[in-house]
């Protein structure tokens, strides 16, 4: 089945059992056939183990990293956002946070506590006069300070996803 | 010092984030990408195209490397996979080892077969015409076993056949090659008388 080409091959490749080889190596010292064709495979296989590979371009290295990093600047916002932002953040929050909590601290009147009212200097705000008796309850004092905390956190988000949207903007 | 770390040690310190160490793996490994690119794609733009493809692959999936076989052989899977599907991409012309055009077409390029009179005394620059007119898949079996310092078996991982598939086809090749190489040197030959 092996023609002489193949057995040669394949024992210039080292792929043959040691039988085979040792019986070709008999061959090749003994028939003129084989010998001549073993010389000039053996040839063949020196010009091709000797090629030689090709260059790329010089800046072949510098655009593959340059690749790697515009693919990486381009990940998703959550899976690149800079901690630094978020610490930012919380401390901006926190910040608010605690002032709102201290000025409602230092506005209340502690001393009113024994009289069961507790009294906050509030803006004043006049609602329509004509409205049902039932609304007025939005003049108290704590709906107006949880309505006002309110607008402040909503704010605050606002502002933090046009932040978002600007970094967005810039990294494409 | 740092083109002394092994493959698996700057695969280390590419996945634990230092990009430096990437590039010294693509130096490490680029001629012989870039060569193994260049059987299928024929022009070197082309060339360079799939074998930056390769290397971003191979980065995007560098956690998923195994270890299991050696980087090389992983790699060039990769370059065979990403080079088949530019073949597919491009159709472009996978003419066949009888086809004379081929032949044809290689006296006329750029003149460079005519008019290079010193590389024409060279005869690995015959050798490297022949493989140009290979098959894709002949020339890239024959650039792994002589250049790519791969045994059959992983070729035959690389390109996802059997080991017994790739020595024949790798006998086929040879067989192929050494009749463009004969077939290119008597035309030169004649075209000395």
């Amino acid at each position: 089945m092996n023609s002489i080409e193949e057995k040669l091959w394949n024992y210039i490749d080292g792929t043959c059992t040691p039988e085979e080889q040792q019986a070709i190596s008999m061959l090749i010292e003994t028939d003129e056939v084989y010998r001549s064709q073993y010389e000039e495979l053996l040839a063949l296989n020196q010009e091709f183990s000797n090629l030689e590979l090709d260059e790329p371009p010089m800046a072949f290295t510098y655009r593959v990293m340059e690749a790697i990093r515009t693919e990486e600047a381009a990940v998703p916002l959550k899976a690149a956002i800079n901690k630094n932002i978020i610490r930012s953040l919380f401390a901006v929050f926190g910040f608010i946070i605690a002032a709102v909590i201290i000025y409602a601290l230092f506005t209340i009147n502690w001393s009113a506590g024994s009289t069961g009212t507790a009294s906050l200097n509030l803006p004043e705000v006049k609602l329509p006069v004509n409205l049902p008796p039932a609304k007025n309850v939005l003049s108290s004092a704590p709906v107006l300070k949880a309505f006002f905390f309110f607008d402040v956190v909503l704010g605050l988000f606002f502002f933090d996803a046009y932040l978002r949207k600007q970094r967005a903007a810039k990294q494409f | 010092m740092q083109s002394k770390l092994t493959d698996i040690e700057l695969i280390e310190q590419t996945l634990s984030g230092n990009q430096a160490a990437y590039a010294d793996l693509v130096k490490r490994h680029q001629r012989f990408v870039f060569t193994l690119a260049m059987r299928f794609a024929k022009s070197r733009e082309d060339a360079e195209e799939i074998a930056q493809d390769c290397f971003i692959k191979a980065y995007r999936s560098l956690s998923s490397f195994q270890q299991q076989s050696k980087f090389s052989t992983w790699l060039y899977s990769i370059v065979y996979t990403t080079a088949m599907t530019f073949l597919r991409k491009k159709r472009v012309d996978t003419s066949s080892i009888d086809d004379e055009n081929v032949y044809l077409q290689l006296e006329n390029q750029g003149g460079s077969f005519d008019n290079n009179l010193a590389e024409k005394k060279s005869r690995s620059y015959y050798v490297n015409q022949a493989i140009s007119q290979l098959l894709p898949d002949d020339a890239t079996i024959i650039t792994l076993f002589y250049n790519g310092e791969q045994s059959l078996e992983e070729i035959a991982e690389a390109l996802g056949m059997e080991a017994n598939t790739v020595k024949v086809k790798l006998f086929r090749a040879r067989q192929r090659l050494k009749e463009k190489l004969e077939k290119l040197l008597k035309h030169e030959a004649k075209e000395l008388i």
